[in-house]
Formats: structure tokens, sequence, C-alpha cells
């Protein structure tokens, strides 16, 4: 190459630095503006709530007792299934286990699954 | 003077170069707090969990007694009006002066004796809930001596769980 001056090199290597670090701030300025949202975005979709307030009634309603007219026990455990269904959009299922001689605990098993997030649990009673 | 003027342009070069590098690190330094359309996500998220927070604090009984909680009683009377103050007080109160500005709707939803599901209003803020704004939804099981709809019958009484849904949002 010869004839061809040279002395430029340096700044034309500093052109390819500065601008090579303008793109990948570029791409961290844009990230960054994802994070959050994403972030609100999962804890919004995770029904944490409905999963906690489905599962305190469950066990209420397993305290309750049919008394005379007054189905106490199966209205409330009907409604469970019936408004989680309609307007948490989930499937609600459980069954539970009574003491026995040997075992004192009671035992629930909650389903909880509205498509996308499932939640299982045997509660034990103290 | 015999001073060599070679290298001039270098360090003109090499200040222009600091000073768009020093740019930059402040603009990633304060990117943290540049808005954008999907951001309003984590109002969304803060208004609900300031929501079911206020409604789990009106479903305990005062004192964690087996009593009635308030939002027990305020379901089964119907009292819009105690509805309102309590519950505006909770989400609207802050520590610097003046309050917040959420206004809210409030619903009742019910399973009638032949099982249908139905809504009736509870209560709701000053401002009415007209469709346009950006709302989020919370909602808190009830236990209930009442049949919803009223029904007068003996045995259309006992206990019922009801689901009480509020729809908030910040004017």
């Amino acid at each position: 190459m010869a004839g061809l001056r040279d002395d430029a090199q340096w700044i034309v290597l500093m052109g390819f630095i500065v601008s090579f670090s303008l793109f990948f701030v570029a791409i961290v300025i844009n990230q960054s503006t994802v994070v959050g949202q994403t972030t609100a975005e999962a804890v919004i979709e995770f029904p944490k709530n409905d999963i906690r307030g489905m599962r305190d009634m469950i066990i209420q309603s397993e305290f309750l007792t049919d008394e005379g007219v007054f189905n106490n026990k199966t209205n409330v455990q009907n409604d469970i299934k019936t408004l989680s269904l309609h307007r948490q959009n989930s499937v609600v299922s459980f069954s539970s286990r009574n003491p026995t001689g040997s075992d004192p605990h009671t035992y629930i098993e909650i389903h909880y699954y509205n498509g996308v997030t499932a939640y299982n649990e045997t509660w034990r009673s103290n | 003077m015999v001073m060599s003027e070679n290298g001039q342009l270098y360090t003109i070069e090499g200040i222009a170069a600091a000073l768009i590098l020093l740019v930059t690190a402040f603009i990633v330094v304060n990117s943290t707090s540049v808005y954008t359309q999907g951001d309003t996500h984590i109002n969304d998220m803060q208004l609900e969990l300031l929501g079911s927070d206020a409604l789990s604090m009106l479903n305990t009984a005062p004192n964690s007694s087996f009593g009635k909680s308030p939002l027990q009683t305020i379901v089964e009377t119907d009292d819009s009006a105690l509805f309102r103050t309590l519950f505006l007080n909770t989400i609207n109160n802050t520590t610097g002066p003046g309050g917040d500005r959420i206004q809210y709707k409030a619903n009742v939803t019910y399973v009638d004796k032949d099982g249908f599901v139905s809504t009736l209003p509870l209560s709701d803020s000053p401002h009415p809930f007209v469709g346009g704004e950006h709302a989020v939804r919370v909602s808190q099981w009830v236990i209930v001596e009442k049949r919803f709809p009223d029904c007068s019958a003996g045995s259309c009484s006992g206990k019922h769980a009801v689901l009480v849904e509020v729809l908030l949002w910040r004017d």
C-alpha cells in the first residue's frame, strides 16, 4: 500500500469505539424501560389475592355446620365453587378428612386452577 | 518558542469523546425515571395491592375477636355510607398533607337460591364510574348471614359466601 497516508488511523479507531459504545448504551436504555413493566405484569398476572381469599374461605367453611334448615356449610362451599368459576375464572375443588382416633388433625385438600396458575395444598389443622 | 503542534486534533477529539461518554453515562444513570406507556402496570400493581389490603382490613373483626367484621356488617345491612367512609379513609390516607385521589365502585356478587350468579351495587365514591377510567379490580370473600337478594322465608337465611368486588382508579 505504497503512497497511502495512514496518519488518521487513530481517529478512525476512536470513531469506532465511540459509535459502538453509543450503540450498547442505547440497548441498555431500551431494556431498562422494560424491566419495571415485566416485573409489574408478572405480579399482576399471578392471582395471589384470589388464591389467598379462596384458601381462607375453604378453611373457614370447613368449620361451619349445617344447622336444621340452615345448610350453612353446604351453601358456603357451593358458593365458593360457583363464584370462583364465575368471577375469578378459576376451577376450585376441595375435600376434607376428619380426625380419626389415631390422628387428631383435620386435613383439607385444596385445588385451584385458572388456566395459567395451579395451586394445590393439603392443609392440616393444628 | 519551539513547540510541536502535531497533537492538537487528537486532543480535541479526546475531549469530545470523553464528553460523549460522560453524557451517555448520565443518560444511563437517569434512565430509570424514563416513563413509558408500559410502566402504567407499576401503578396498577400498587393500586391493586393497596385496595386488597384495605379490603382485608375492613374484613377483620375488631381486636381479632370472633365477632363480625365491619365489612360483614356492611354487606348484611347494605350500609353504603359506612363503607364509603371507612374505605375512602383507608385508601386515601397519606403521610403528607391532603389525601390521595382514589375513587372506587363496589359491588356484591352472590349466588341466588336457584344457583344463578348476580351482582348488586354496594357503594361508590363521589365521582361516579363512567367507563373511561383505567381501573383495577380487587375482591374480598365474605361469609354473611343473609340470602341475596332479599328473601323473607326462614330457610332462605343462614350463612352464605359472597364476593365483594371493588373497582379502583385514581382521578
